[in-house]
Protein backbone atom coordinates (compact mmCIF):
# COMPACT_ATOMS: atom_id res chain seq x y z
CA UNK A 1 0.00 0.00 0.00
CA UNK A 2 2.60 2.10 0.72
CA UNK A 3 4.47 1.57 -2.33
CA UNK A 4 1.20 3.15 -4.45
CA UNK A 5 1.10 6.54 -2.51
CA UNK A 6 4.66 6.97 -2.40
CA UNK A 7 5.23 8.57 -6.29
CA UNK A 8 2.13 10.88 -5.67
CA UNK A 9 3.80 12.24 -1.96
CA UNK A 10 6.98 13.04 -4.64
CA UNK A 11 5.54 14.61 -6.97
CA UNK A 12 3.07 16.54 -4.90
CA UNK A 13 5.34 19.35 -4.08
CA UNK A 14 6.76 19.96 -7.36
CA UNK A 15 2.92 20.13 -9.08
CA UNK A 16 1.27 22.27 -6.43
CA UNK A 17 4.11 24.87 -7.15
CA UNK A 18 3.96 24.65 -10.69
CA UNK A 19 0.54 24.40 -10.57
CA UNK A 20 -0.36 27.52 -8.11
CA UNK A 21 2.39 29.98 -10.17
CA UNK A 22 0.60 28.88 -13.66
CA UNK A 23 -2.94 27.49 -13.36
CA UNK A 24 -3.95 30.62 -10.86
CA UNK A 25 -2.38 33.43 -13.12
CA UNK A 26 -4.35 31.84 -16.03
CA UNK A 27 -7.56 31.98 -14.15
CA UNK A 28 -6.85 35.51 -13.46
CA UNK A 29 -6.16 36.13 -16.91
CA UNK A 30 -9.44 34.93 -17.98
CA UNK A 31 -11.77 36.37 -16.11
CA UNK A 32 -9.95 40.02 -16.81
CA UNK A 33 -10.55 39.51 -20.23
CA UNK A 34 -14.06 38.67 -19.46
CA UNK A 35 -14.85 41.81 -17.87
CA UNK A 36 -14.68 45.40 -17.85
CA UNK A 37 -11.43 46.58 -15.62
CA UNK A 38 -10.09 49.68 -14.66
CA UNK A 39 -6.83 50.43 -15.17
CA UNK A 40 -5.97 49.57 -11.34
CA UNK A 41 -7.62 46.16 -12.24
CA UNK A 42 -10.18 46.44 -10.25
CA UNK A 43 -12.94 44.08 -12.14
CA UNK A 44 -16.38 45.17 -12.74
CA UNK A 45 -19.44 44.17 -15.29
CA UNK A 46 -19.21 41.16 -17.45
CA UNK A 47 -18.71 42.20 -20.58
CA UNK A 48 -18.43 38.83 -22.65
CA UNK A 49 -15.83 39.04 -25.93
CA UNK A 50 -15.98 42.76 -25.67
CA UNK A 51 -12.15 43.43 -25.11
CA UNK A 52 -11.43 40.78 -27.94
CA UNK A 53 -13.88 42.29 -30.24
CA UNK A 54 -11.88 45.87 -29.67
CA UNK A 55 -8.74 43.88 -30.26
CA UNK A 56 -9.53 42.90 -33.96
CA UNK A 57 -10.82 46.65 -34.55
CA UNK A 58 -7.30 47.89 -33.49
CA UNK A 59 -5.01 48.45 -36.43
CA UNK A 60 -1.84 47.94 -33.87
CA UNK A 61 -3.09 44.10 -32.84
CA UNK A 62 -3.79 43.58 -36.04
CA UNK A 63 0.20 44.50 -37.43
CA UNK A 64 1.60 43.16 -34.36
CA UNK A 65 -0.22 39.89 -35.20
CA UNK A 66 1.39 39.64 -38.63
CA UNK A 67 5.04 41.17 -37.63
CA UNK A 68 5.21 37.89 -34.91
CA UNK A 69 4.32 35.90 -38.20
CA UNK A 70 7.01 37.47 -39.99
CA UNK A 71 9.20 37.14 -36.85
CA UNK A 72 8.90 34.04 -36.08
CA UNK A 73 9.21 32.73 -39.41
CA UNK A 74 12.15 34.66 -40.15
CA UNK A 75 13.83 33.81 -37.10
CA UNK A 76 12.84 30.01 -36.88
CA UNK A 77 13.71 29.25 -40.71
CA UNK A 78 17.06 31.24 -40.28
CA UNK A 79 18.14 29.61 -37.52
CA UNK A 80 17.71 26.42 -38.99
CA UNK A 81 19.44 27.17 -42.45
CA UNK A 82 22.47 28.47 -39.98
CA UNK A 83 22.55 25.70 -37.45
CA UNK A 84 22.20 22.33 -40.05
CA UNK A 85 26.28 23.21 -41.54
CA UNK A 86 27.59 24.69 -37.94
CA UNK A 87 26.50 21.47 -36.59
CA UNK A 88 27.79 19.15 -39.70
CA UNK A 89 31.78 21.01 -38.86
CA UNK A 90 31.20 20.84 -35.11
CA UNK A 91 30.26 17.08 -35.14
CA UNK A 92 33.95 16.60 -36.82
CA UNK A 93 37.22 16.02 -35.91
CA UNK A 94 39.07 19.13 -36.43
CA UNK A 95 41.83 21.26 -34.61
CA UNK A 96 40.12 23.55 -31.94
CA UNK A 97 36.90 22.16 -32.17
CA UNK A 98 36.73 22.36 -28.40
CA UNK A 99 37.22 26.59 -28.23
CA UNK A 100 34.77 26.51 -31.62
CA UNK A 101 31.68 25.23 -29.59
CA UNK A 102 32.46 27.40 -26.92
CA UNK A 103 32.58 30.48 -29.45
CA UNK A 104 29.42 29.05 -31.17
CA UNK A 105 27.54 28.60 -27.68
CA UNK A 106 28.36 32.05 -26.36
CA UNK A 107 25.05 34.40 -27.11
CA UNK A 108 22.92 31.40 -25.28
CA UNK A 109 25.69 32.30 -22.31
CA UNK A 110 24.91 36.18 -21.96
CA UNK A 111 21.60 36.89 -20.53
CA UNK A 112 19.18 37.97 -23.64
CA UNK A 113 18.34 41.66 -22.49
CA UNK A 114 22.21 42.22 -21.94
CA UNK A 115 22.71 40.78 -25.44
CA UNK A 116 19.99 43.22 -26.58
CA UNK A 117 21.50 46.43 -24.34
CA UNK A 118 25.10 45.67 -26.34
CA UNK A 119 23.11 45.92 -29.89
CA UNK A 120 21.20 48.93 -28.95
CA UNK A 121 24.68 50.31 -28.45
CA UNK A 122 26.19 48.95 -31.43
CA UNK A 123 23.57 49.90 -33.24
CA UNK A 124 23.41 53.25 -31.86
CA UNK A 125 23.27 56.31 -35.01
CA UNK A 126 25.56 58.58 -34.17
CA UNK A 127 28.38 56.81 -32.44
CA UNK A 128 27.23 52.94 -32.73
CA UNK A 129 30.04 50.70 -33.55
CA UNK A 130 28.36 48.97 -36.17
CA UNK A 131 28.33 51.89 -38.17
CA UNK A 132 32.32 52.60 -37.51
CA UNK A 133 32.82 49.07 -38.51
CA UNK A 134 30.81 49.30 -41.90
CA UNK A 135 32.45 52.72 -42.48
CA UNK A 136 35.79 51.27 -41.93
CA UNK A 137 35.11 48.42 -44.28
CA UNK A 138 33.41 51.15 -46.70
CA UNK A 139 30.27 49.47 -47.11
CA UNK A 140 28.65 52.08 -46.14
CA UNK A 141 29.38 55.93 -46.78
CA UNK A 142 27.33 57.98 -43.84
CA UNK A 143 26.07 57.06 -40.53
CA UNK A 144 22.72 54.69 -40.66
CA UNK A 145 20.25 55.22 -38.40
CA UNK A 146 19.50 51.80 -37.76
CA UNK A 147 16.63 51.97 -34.77
CA UNK A 148 15.38 54.77 -35.88
CA UNK A 149 13.18 53.50 -38.60
CA UNK A 150 11.16 50.02 -38.92
CA UNK A 151 12.77 49.26 -42.24
CA UNK A 152 15.98 48.36 -40.70
CA UNK A 153 15.27 48.12 -36.57
CA UNK A 154 13.31 45.08 -37.49
CA UNK A 155 15.39 43.20 -40.01
CA UNK A 156 18.46 43.97 -37.21
CA UNK A 157 16.05 42.62 -34.51
CA UNK A 158 15.35 39.39 -36.42
CA UNK A 159 19.58 39.01 -37.14
CA UNK A 160 19.80 39.00 -33.60
CA UNK A 161 16.49 36.48 -32.82
CA UNK A 162 18.78 34.26 -35.27
CA UNK A 163 22.54 34.46 -33.69
CA UNK A 164 20.73 33.77 -30.09
CA UNK A 165 19.15 31.02 -31.07
CA UNK A 166 21.71 29.22 -33.26
CA UNK A 167 23.16 27.53 -30.17
CA UNK A 168 20.36 25.69 -28.22
CA UNK A 169 19.35 24.57 -32.39
CA UNK A 170 23.22 23.61 -32.97
CA UNK A 171 23.01 21.65 -29.47
CA UNK A 172 20.02 19.80 -30.37
CA UNK A 173 21.33 19.14 -33.78
CA UNK A 174 24.67 17.77 -32.38
CA UNK A 175 22.75 15.30 -30.06
CA UNK A 176 20.95 14.05 -33.27
CA UNK A 177 24.81 13.78 -35.35
CA UNK A 178 25.96 12.00 -32.18
CA UNK A 179 23.42 9.03 -32.96
CA UNK A 180 24.41 8.50 -36.64
CA UNK A 181 26.22 5.19 -36.46
CA UNK A 182 29.61 5.45 -38.14
CA UNK A 183 29.59 2.40 -40.13
CA UNK A 184 26.50 3.88 -42.39
CA UNK A 185 29.11 6.55 -43.70
CA UNK A 186 31.69 3.50 -44.44
CA UNK A 187 28.87 1.71 -46.08
CA UNK A 188 28.09 4.04 -48.05
CA UNK A 189 31.64 5.32 -49.42
CA UNK A 190 32.30 2.36 -50.40
CA UNK A 191 29.27 2.07 -52.49
CA UNK A 192 30.74 5.21 -54.13
CA UNK A 193 28.65 7.62 -52.91
CA UNK A 194 29.93 11.09 -52.64
CA UNK A 195 30.20 13.57 -49.77
CA UNK A 196 27.21 15.37 -51.26
CA UNK A 197 24.91 12.05 -51.29
CA UNK A 198 25.56 11.01 -48.32
CA UNK A 199 24.53 14.21 -46.71
CA UNK A 200 21.42 14.00 -48.54
CA UNK A 201 21.05 9.96 -48.36
CA UNK A 202 22.65 9.29 -44.79
CA UNK A 203 22.55 12.41 -42.92
CA UNK A 204 19.29 14.36 -43.27
CA UNK A 205 17.04 11.65 -43.22
CA UNK A 206 18.99 10.76 -39.75
CA UNK A 207 18.95 14.10 -38.60
CA UNK A 208 14.53 14.95 -39.48
CA UNK A 209 13.77 14.06 -36.37
CA UNK A 210 15.50 16.38 -34.86
CA UNK A 211 15.33 19.17 -37.32
CA UNK A 212 11.25 18.88 -36.50
CA UNK A 213 11.80 19.13 -32.44
CA UNK A 214 14.13 22.04 -33.29
CA UNK A 215 11.76 23.66 -35.78
CA UNK A 216 9.07 23.47 -32.88
CA UNK A 217 10.46 24.36 -30.13
CA UNK A 218 12.45 27.41 -31.51
CA UNK A 219 8.79 28.14 -32.93
CA UNK A 220 7.23 28.44 -29.34
CA UNK A 221 10.58 30.26 -27.65
CA UNK A 222 11.00 32.61 -30.68
CA UNK A 223 7.17 33.55 -30.74
CA UNK A 224 7.29 34.23 -26.65
CA UNK A 225 10.65 36.21 -27.14
CA UNK A 226 10.09 39.35 -25.62
CA UNK A 227 13.61 41.14 -24.69
CA UNK A 228 15.27 41.88 -27.50
CA UNK A 229 12.38 43.76 -29.46
CA UNK A 230 11.50 45.42 -25.70
CA UNK A 231 15.02 46.50 -25.30
CA UNK A 232 16.18 47.76 -28.36
CA UNK A 233 12.81 49.66 -29.26
CA UNK A 234 10.52 48.91 -26.90
CA UNK A 235 8.11 48.26 -30.30
CA UNK A 236 8.82 52.02 -31.45
CA UNK A 237 8.65 53.77 -33.29
CA UNK A 238 5.66 54.73 -32.89
CA UNK A 239 4.40 50.89 -32.70
CA UNK A 240 6.22 49.87 -35.98
CA UNK A 241 8.19 47.07 -34.59
CA UNK A 242 6.02 45.49 -31.65
CA UNK A 243 4.87 41.71 -31.71
CA UNK A 244 2.56 40.47 -29.73
CA UNK A 245 4.47 39.65 -26.29
CA UNK A 246 5.40 43.50 -26.52
CA UNK A 247 2.25 44.93 -27.23
CA UNK A 248 0.53 42.52 -24.68
CA UNK A 249 3.06 44.21 -22.50
CA UNK A 250 3.02 47.68 -23.99
CA UNK A 251 -1.39 47.22 -23.32
CA UNK A 252 -1.38 46.00 -19.69
CA UNK A 253 1.75 47.88 -18.19
CA UNK A 254 1.91 51.25 -19.89
CA UNK A 255 -1.39 51.79 -21.42
CA UNK A 256 -3.44 50.37 -18.65
CA UNK A 257 -6.07 48.35 -20.78
CA UNK A 258 -5.72 44.91 -19.05
CA UNK A 259 -8.32 43.51 -20.56
CA UNK A 260 -6.89 44.01 -23.59
CA UNK A 261 -3.90 42.34 -22.50
CA UNK A 262 -5.47 39.69 -20.96
CA UNK A 263 -7.08 39.06 -23.95
CA UNK A 264 -3.82 38.98 -26.08
CA UNK A 265 -2.78 36.44 -23.25
CA UNK A 266 -5.30 33.79 -24.05
CA UNK A 267 -5.10 34.08 -27.66
CA UNK A 268 -1.22 33.82 -27.74
CA UNK A 269 -1.98 31.01 -25.08
CA UNK A 270 -4.54 28.93 -27.49
CA UNK A 271 -1.70 29.58 -30.22
CA UNK A 272 1.21 28.28 -27.63
CA UNK A 273 -1.29 24.93 -27.20
CA UNK A 274 -1.28 24.34 -30.89
CA UNK A 275 2.38 24.34 -30.84
CA UNK A 276 2.82 22.33 -27.66
CA UNK A 277 0.48 19.25 -29.25
CA UNK A 278 2.02 19.36 -32.51
CA UNK A 279 5.55 19.10 -30.30
CA UNK A 280 4.52 16.10 -28.05
CA UNK A 281 2.80 14.24 -30.92
CA UNK A 282 6.31 14.56 -32.83
CA UNK A 283 7.77 13.67 -29.39
CA UNK A 284 5.71 10.65 -29.13
CA UNK A 285 6.75 9.25 -32.75
CA UNK A 286 10.48 9.90 -31.47
CA UNK A 287 10.09 7.59 -28.76
CA UNK A 288 7.90 4.38 -30.83
CA UNK A 289 10.40 4.99 -33.20
CA UNK B 1 47.04 12.10 -42.38
CA UNK B 2 48.55 14.58 -40.04
CA UNK B 3 48.58 17.45 -42.96
CA UNK B 4 45.00 16.14 -44.39
CA UNK B 5 43.49 17.13 -40.78
CA UNK B 6 45.62 20.39 -40.83
CA UNK B 7 44.14 21.08 -43.95
CA UNK B 8 40.20 20.10 -42.70
CA UNK B 9 41.17 22.50 -39.97
CA UNK B 10 41.47 25.06 -41.83
CA UNK B 11 38.76 25.01 -44.12
CA UNK B 12 36.52 24.26 -41.69
CA UNK B 13 37.05 27.61 -39.70
CA UNK B 14 37.39 29.25 -42.54
CA UNK B 15 33.41 28.05 -43.32
CA UNK B 16 33.15 28.86 -39.54
CA UNK B 17 34.31 32.82 -39.67
CA UNK B 18 31.35 34.87 -40.59
CA UNK B 19 29.24 33.02 -38.14
CA UNK B 20 31.96 33.56 -35.66
CA UNK B 21 32.73 37.17 -36.44
CA UNK B 22 28.93 37.96 -36.35
CA UNK B 23 28.62 35.99 -33.17
CA UNK B 24 31.76 37.81 -31.37
CA UNK B 25 30.66 41.23 -32.64
CA UNK B 26 28.76 42.65 -29.75
CA UNK B 27 30.77 41.23 -27.00
CA UNK B 28 33.67 42.63 -28.65
CA UNK B 29 31.80 45.89 -28.82
CA UNK B 30 31.03 45.77 -25.07
CA UNK B 31 34.33 44.63 -24.00
CA UNK B 32 35.82 47.69 -25.99
CA UNK B 33 33.33 50.63 -24.83
CA UNK B 34 33.79 49.49 -21.25
CA UNK B 35 37.40 50.16 -21.72
CA UNK B 36 36.83 53.49 -23.35
CA UNK B 37 37.15 56.78 -21.33
CA UNK B 38 33.70 58.92 -21.86
CA UNK B 39 34.95 61.35 -24.50
CA UNK B 40 36.75 58.51 -26.94
CA UNK B 41 32.97 56.23 -26.52
CA UNK B 42 31.68 58.89 -28.78
CA UNK B 43 34.31 59.12 -31.35
CA UNK B 44 33.43 56.78 -34.37
CA UNK B 45 36.87 54.88 -33.68
CA UNK B 46 36.92 51.22 -32.92
CA UNK B 47 40.20 51.04 -30.78
CA UNK B 48 40.52 53.07 -27.16
CA UNK B 49 44.03 54.94 -27.49
CA UNK B 50 44.39 54.09 -23.89
CA UNK B 51 42.72 51.51 -21.90
CA UNK B 52 40.49 53.04 -19.41
CA UNK B 53 40.13 50.87 -16.43
CA UNK B 54 38.95 53.04 -13.79
CA UNK B 55 35.75 52.96 -15.73
CA UNK B 56 35.11 49.54 -13.31
CA UNK B 57 35.54 50.97 -10.32
CA UNK B 58 33.31 54.53 -11.28
CA UNK B 59 30.86 52.62 -13.02
CA UNK B 60 30.92 50.03 -9.29
CA UNK B 61 30.26 54.02 -7.26
CA UNK B 62 27.62 55.47 -9.89
CA UNK B 63 25.40 52.81 -11.02
CA UNK B 64 24.58 51.22 -7.89
CA UNK B 65 25.35 47.91 -9.38
CA UNK B 66 26.51 46.17 -6.35
CA UNK B 67 23.75 46.06 -4.80
CA UNK B 68 21.81 44.59 -7.80
CA UNK B 69 24.55 42.10 -7.87
CA UNK B 70 23.75 41.18 -4.11
CA UNK B 71 19.80 40.77 -4.83
CA UNK B 72 20.98 38.30 -8.06
CA UNK B 73 22.51 36.49 -5.67
CA UNK B 74 19.84 36.42 -3.64
CA UNK B 75 17.08 35.52 -5.57
CA UNK B 76 19.17 32.96 -8.08
CA UNK B 77 20.76 31.11 -5.30
CA UNK B 78 17.16 30.82 -2.95
CA UNK B 79 15.29 30.16 -5.65
CA UNK B 80 17.75 27.02 -7.10
CA UNK B 81 18.30 25.32 -3.85
CA UNK B 82 13.98 25.69 -3.65
CA UNK B 83 13.69 23.73 -7.36
CA UNK B 84 15.65 21.25 -6.77
CA UNK B 85 14.60 20.52 -3.30
CA UNK B 86 11.15 19.96 -4.94
CA UNK B 87 12.70 18.64 -8.27
CA UNK B 88 14.67 15.59 -6.98
CA UNK B 89 11.69 13.60 -5.59
CA UNK B 90 9.47 14.14 -8.37
CA UNK B 91 12.51 13.16 -11.36
CA UNK B 92 13.20 9.96 -8.64
CA UNK B 93 9.72 9.01 -9.18
CA UNK B 94 9.38 9.11 -13.16
CA UNK B 95 12.21 7.51 -13.12
CA UNK B 96 11.86 4.73 -10.76
CA UNK B 97 8.39 4.47 -10.29
CA UNK B 98 5.44 3.13 -12.51
CA UNK B 99 2.35 4.86 -11.81
CA UNK B 100 -1.22 6.06 -12.62
CA UNK B 101 -0.75 9.70 -13.94
CA UNK B 102 2.67 9.62 -14.64
CA UNK B 103 2.16 10.44 -18.21
CA UNK B 104 -0.13 13.15 -17.35
CA UNK B 105 3.01 14.63 -14.84
CA UNK B 106 4.89 14.60 -17.76
CA UNK B 107 2.42 15.97 -20.19
CA UNK B 108 1.95 18.56 -17.32
CA UNK B 109 5.61 19.20 -16.85
CA UNK B 110 6.07 19.86 -20.77
CA UNK B 111 3.20 22.61 -20.89
CA UNK B 112 4.32 24.47 -18.01
CA UNK B 113 7.64 24.92 -19.98
CA UNK B 114 6.09 26.04 -23.39
CA UNK B 115 4.69 28.60 -21.29
CA UNK B 116 7.19 31.36 -20.77
CA UNK B 117 6.41 34.12 -18.15
CA UNK B 118 5.51 36.71 -20.38
CA UNK B 119 2.02 34.66 -21.80
CA UNK B 120 0.86 34.85 -18.02
CA UNK B 121 2.73 38.08 -16.54
CA UNK B 122 -0.44 40.11 -16.17
CA UNK B 123 -1.80 36.85 -14.09
CA UNK B 124 1.36 37.11 -12.04
CA UNK B 125 1.25 40.39 -11.78
CA UNK B 126 -2.65 40.15 -9.93
CA UNK B 127 -0.71 37.11 -7.76
CA UNK B 128 1.43 39.19 -6.68
CA UNK B 129 -0.88 42.34 -6.09
CA UNK B 130 -2.99 40.18 -3.97
CA UNK B 131 -0.39 38.29 -1.99
CA UNK B 132 1.09 41.75 -1.05
CA UNK B 133 4.65 41.21 -2.63
CA UNK B 134 4.98 43.66 -5.83
CA UNK B 135 8.59 44.86 -5.08
CA UNK B 136 9.73 42.06 -2.85
CA UNK B 137 12.35 39.83 -3.89
CA UNK B 138 10.91 36.52 -2.41
CA UNK B 139 8.18 36.86 -5.35
CA UNK B 140 10.86 36.51 -7.95
CA UNK B 141 12.06 33.22 -6.06
CA UNK B 142 8.63 31.33 -5.73
CA UNK B 143 7.92 32.60 -9.33
CA UNK B 144 10.89 31.48 -10.98
CA UNK B 145 11.23 27.98 -8.88
CA UNK B 146 7.30 27.12 -10.47
CA UNK B 147 8.74 28.31 -14.15
CA UNK B 148 11.79 26.29 -13.57
CA UNK B 149 10.31 23.02 -12.18
CA UNK B 150 10.03 21.32 -15.54
CA UNK B 151 13.40 22.02 -16.93
CA UNK B 152 14.85 20.63 -14.25
CA UNK B 153 12.62 17.32 -13.13
CA UNK B 154 13.14 16.99 -16.93
CA UNK B 155 17.41 17.22 -16.59
CA UNK B 156 17.56 15.00 -13.54
CA UNK B 157 15.08 12.72 -14.66
CA UNK B 158 16.68 12.08 -17.98
CA UNK B 159 20.12 11.46 -15.78
CA UNK B 160 18.49 9.65 -13.19
CA UNK B 161 17.10 7.14 -16.01
CA UNK B 162 20.82 6.43 -16.87
CA UNK B 163 22.41 5.37 -13.22
CA UNK B 164 21.71 1.23 -13.32
CA UNK B 165 19.19 -0.12 -11.33
CA UNK B 166 20.84 -3.27 -10.54
CA UNK B 167 23.00 -1.39 -7.81
CA UNK B 168 20.02 -0.76 -6.26
CA UNK B 169 18.29 -3.98 -6.82
CA UNK B 170 21.46 -5.59 -5.11
CA UNK B 171 20.91 -3.49 -1.95
CA UNK B 172 17.68 -4.29 -1.89
CA UNK B 173 18.92 -7.92 -1.41
CA UNK B 174 21.29 -6.94 0.86
CA UNK B 175 18.37 -6.25 3.06
CA UNK B 176 18.61 -2.32 3.00
CA UNK B 177 15.18 -0.18 3.04
CA UNK B 178 14.07 1.73 0.08
CA UNK B 179 15.29 4.53 1.80
CA UNK B 180 18.63 3.60 2.62
CA UNK B 181 19.37 2.43 -0.63
CA UNK B 182 18.27 6.10 -1.93
CA UNK B 183 20.58 7.70 0.69
CA UNK B 184 23.83 5.09 0.24
CA UNK B 185 23.73 4.53 -3.28
CA UNK B 186 21.48 6.22 -5.28
CA UNK B 187 21.74 9.75 -4.19
CA UNK B 188 25.37 10.33 -3.89
CA UNK B 189 25.74 8.43 -8.31
CA UNK B 190 23.07 11.80 -8.78
CA UNK B 191 25.47 14.18 -7.26
CA UNK B 192 26.80 15.02 -10.49
CA UNK B 193 23.64 15.17 -11.94
CA UNK B 194 22.09 17.85 -9.76
CA UNK B 195 25.04 19.84 -9.28
CA UNK B 196 24.45 20.62 -13.62
CA UNK B 197 20.92 21.11 -13.37
CA UNK B 198 21.05 23.43 -10.60
CA UNK B 199 23.96 25.18 -12.30
CA UNK B 200 22.39 25.91 -15.39
CA UNK B 201 18.92 26.73 -13.18
CA UNK B 202 20.70 29.41 -11.40
CA UNK B 203 22.01 30.58 -14.90
CA UNK B 204 18.44 30.63 -15.44
CA UNK B 205 17.14 32.66 -12.79
CA UNK B 206 20.00 35.24 -13.31
CA UNK B 207 19.29 36.16 -16.32
CA UNK B 208 15.71 36.41 -16.10
CA UNK B 209 14.23 39.65 -17.14
CA UNK B 210 10.47 40.12 -17.72
CA UNK B 211 9.04 39.08 -13.94
CA UNK B 212 11.56 41.15 -12.48
CA UNK B 213 10.88 44.65 -14.95
CA UNK B 214 7.60 43.62 -13.61
CA UNK B 215 7.54 42.96 -10.26
CA UNK B 216 10.21 45.60 -8.98
CA UNK B 217 9.56 48.82 -8.60
CA UNK B 218 12.24 50.61 -5.98
CA UNK B 219 15.80 51.04 -7.25
CA UNK B 220 17.04 49.19 -4.28
CA UNK B 221 15.25 46.23 -5.73
CA UNK B 222 16.54 45.78 -8.89
CA UNK B 223 17.97 42.86 -10.14
CA UNK B 224 21.64 43.07 -12.18
CA UNK B 225 19.17 42.51 -16.43
CA UNK B 226 16.88 45.56 -14.72
CA UNK B 227 19.71 48.02 -13.18
CA UNK B 228 21.61 47.73 -16.32
CA UNK B 229 18.36 48.55 -18.38
CA UNK B 230 17.42 51.17 -16.44
CA UNK B 231 20.82 53.26 -17.05
CA UNK B 232 19.74 53.20 -20.51
CA UNK B 233 16.02 53.61 -21.27
CA UNK B 234 14.22 56.70 -20.64
CA UNK B 235 17.67 59.09 -20.04
CA UNK B 236 18.23 61.63 -21.94
CA UNK B 237 22.24 61.33 -21.85
CA UNK B 238 23.68 57.76 -21.89
CA UNK B 239 27.43 56.96 -19.82
CA UNK B 240 27.71 54.02 -22.29
CA UNK B 241 31.09 52.90 -21.01
CA UNK B 242 29.53 52.89 -17.80
CA UNK B 243 26.41 50.45 -19.03
CA UNK B 244 28.85 48.05 -21.07
CA UNK B 245 31.40 47.76 -18.10
CA UNK B 246 28.36 47.04 -15.79
CA UNK B 247 27.03 44.76 -18.65
CA UNK B 248 30.77 42.80 -18.82
CA UNK B 249 30.05 42.71 -15.02
CA UNK B 250 26.80 41.20 -15.24
CA UNK B 251 27.34 38.29 -17.64
CA UNK B 252 31.19 37.68 -18.01
CA UNK B 253 31.08 35.18 -14.81
CA UNK B 254 27.86 33.64 -16.29
CA UNK B 255 29.58 33.26 -19.25
CA UNK B 256 32.48 31.34 -18.12
CA UNK B 257 30.36 29.74 -15.77
CA UNK B 258 28.54 28.07 -18.64
CA UNK B 259 31.04 27.84 -21.09
CA UNK B 260 32.60 25.46 -18.71
CA UNK B 261 29.64 23.42 -18.11
CA UNK B 262 28.23 23.25 -21.83
CA UNK B 263 28.83 19.72 -22.75
CA UNK B 264 26.90 18.57 -19.73
CA UNK B 265 23.85 20.32 -21.31
CA UNK B 266 24.61 18.73 -24.67
CA UNK B 267 24.24 15.43 -22.63
CA UNK B 268 21.74 16.00 -20.93
CA UNK B 269 19.43 17.52 -23.52
CA UNK B 270 20.07 14.76 -26.10
CA UNK B 271 19.38 11.88 -23.92
CA UNK B 272 16.30 13.98 -22.55
CA UNK B 273 14.85 14.79 -25.80
CA UNK B 274 15.16 11.44 -27.11
CA UNK B 275 14.37 9.39 -24.17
Amino acid sequence: MQRATAPYFLILPSFLLAAAIILWPLKEIISLSLHDVNRFGMLREFVGLEHFRVLFADPDFIAATWRTLVWTVCVVLGTLIVSVPIALILNEDFYGRGFARILIMLPWAISLSMTAVVWRWALNGESGMLNSALRDLGIIGSNIQWLADATTAFPMQILIGILVSVPFTVTIFLGGLSSVPDDLYEAASTEGAGRWDQFRLITLPLLRPFINIAFVLNTIYVFNSFPIIWVTTQGGPSNSTHILVTYLYELGFRLGRLGEAAAVSLIMFVILLVFTIIYVRLAMREEKA
Amino acid sequence: MMNSKLKRSLLFWLFLSPIVVVILFPYAVMTITAMKSATEVLNPTWWPDEIHWQNFPEMWQTSGIGSALANSLYVSILSTALTIIVSIPAAYAISRYQFAGRNAYRQFLLISQMLSPIVLVIGLFRLATSAGMIDNLNVLIIIYTGFNIAFCVWMLQSYFSTIPRDLEEASWMEGASRWRTLRSVFLPLAVPAMVVTAIFTFINAWNEFVIALTMLRREENYTLPIRVLSLVAGRYTVDWHYVMAAAFVASVPVAILFAWLQRYLVRGLSIGAVK
